[in-house]
């Protein structure tokens, strides 16, 4: 068990080194800035009860990363995130014509399906590669690749009307 | 691999592409300029993604995680504490004794730990703001102490203070400035896994905060060699809080 001392100073450490990305992956998860900062707080708030439950610090990241998840989860009906394998098909991309007015990158990945936008949070974010995601989202490396792609997909659609439009500003 | 391949892969992990992929791009013009477009468009995704962080987050997160740690006997214990202190600050105000100065060192200490933004953001990092806050407590800078990532005027104790954090071979160190404080001489503290020293200014006091007291030493050693106290007093008399505050404005992070 680790002295006391240095419990509070690692976790410090960690807080100060990714309270910042936990904060932008919550922020993506739920597009709410007050819900966002509760969900960090109440995931390190965990993470610091189960501090003990961590075995090496350098997977405190995904570690958290689950915790946040989790909290996520649990705000909205305590149920699992729609994350499951046979829905990833039908999922439904929003049309280029629902978003013609949303022309700005950020608008379109708010639009993705949360099934699609989560694994590219967590890549983008996190820099964490697709086995890694699928350890994390509970499901297979070809289903995260295959959720990655269709969300680059959907995005590059918009790309270049965003280009467009930038240029012509 | 086939260009099929090459476009599954490069959508699936644009920065992991394997050495086959890799080798594709190189021979077929096509997936090549596939890869370029794809990185043009990731490179706009990670801008969208970088949403900006509330300030202080991470200060909230450890108070929270102080304060529910914080048993109601330990509440009764600060507070005891802390008539304590004043009884025993009173009696060194009447002494005047020579240690008073570390004060400033726990002020240092206390506001980087409640400051931990400051490890992690880019704020006025050209070299004008870092002449005029060292100009400001009568110095000037002969050397560079490395590269600046955080200048803010902050409160440091009762007073207010530039909060400057760069660079070092040892590190990220921290160098505060508070002008129109005068300390006796040089003070030095530890607290909370982090080491302080603060020395008189020509116009106020500075001092040095890291993660250990080897490297704050260091760091002060560089300071003193570094950094000029040409100014004569009576050219900073002018300058008070409020002039500085005014100053600092433009530096001073919008409020959206």
């Amino acid at each position: 068990m680790l002295p006391s001392g240095q419990k509070t100073r690692d976790f410090e450490q960690t807080v100060l080194a990714y309270s910042a990305d936990l904060y932008r992956y919550a922020y993506w998860l739920c597009h709410d800035r007050f819900l966002a900062e509760d969900l960090v707080q109440e995931a390190f708030t965990r993470a610091w009860k189960s501090w003990a439950d961590l075995h090496e610090i350098a997977a405190v990241k995904p570690w958290l990363i689950t915790i946040l998840r989790h909290e996520y989860a649990r705000t909205f009906a305590r149920k699992r995130l729609p994350m499951t394998e046979d829905d990833v098909y039908e999922l439904e991309i929003p049309a280029a014509s629902r978003v013609t007015d949303d022309l700005e990158m950020e608008q379109c990945i708010g639009h993705l399906p949360l099934a699609y936008r989560e694994p590219l949070l967590l890549q983008v974010l996190g820099g964490y590669s697709c086995v890694e995601i699928a350890e994390l989202l509970g499901t297979s490396e070809g289903a995260v690749m295959t959720r990655l792609t269709r969300a680059r997909q959907a995005l590059r659609k918009h790309y270049p009307e965003i280009e467009k439009r930038r240029a012509i500003l | 691999m086939n260009c099929l391949d090459f476009h599954r892969e490069k959508l699936a992990d644009p920065r992991r592409l394997s050495v086959a992929a890799r080798s594709h791009a190189s021979e077929c013009a096509s997936c090549l300029a596939f890869a370029q477009s794809v990185d043009e468009s990731e490179a706009q995704i990670e801008r969208a993604l970088a949403t900006a962080v509330p300030e202080g987050l991470a200060a909230r997160v450890l108070l929270q995680r102080r304060n529910a740690a914080r048993p109601a006997w330990r509440a009764w214990a600060l507070a005891a504490s802390i008539v304590l202190s004043i009884a025993v600050g009173f009696n060194a105000l009447k002494t005047a004794a020579p240690g008073e100065d570390t004060k400033y060192a726990a002020y240092a200490i206390e506001h980087v730990v409640e400051s931990p933004e400051s490890f992690t953001t880019l704020l006025n990092t050209g070299p004008d703001a870092l002449n005029e806050a060292i100009r400001s407590v009568g110095g000037k800078i002969k050397e560079p102490i490395g590269r600046v990532r955080y200048i803010k005027l902050c409160p440091v104790g009762k007073d207010f203070g530039w909060h400057i954090v760069f660079e070092t071979p040892q590190g990220l160190a921290t160098l505060i400035l508070v002008p129109n404080r005068q300390i006796a001489s040089a003070a030095s503290a530890s607290e909370s896994g982090w080491s302080a020293m603060v020395r008189p200014a020509r116009m106020g006091y500075y001092a040095v905060v890291t993660a250990s007291a080897e490297n704050t030493e260091i760091i002060d050693r560089q300071i003193k060699t570094r950094v000029e106290w040409v100014a004569a007093r009576d050219e900073f008399t002018g300058v008070q809080v409020a002039a500085l505050s005014a100053f600092a404005a433009p530096f001073l992070p919008s409020k959206n």
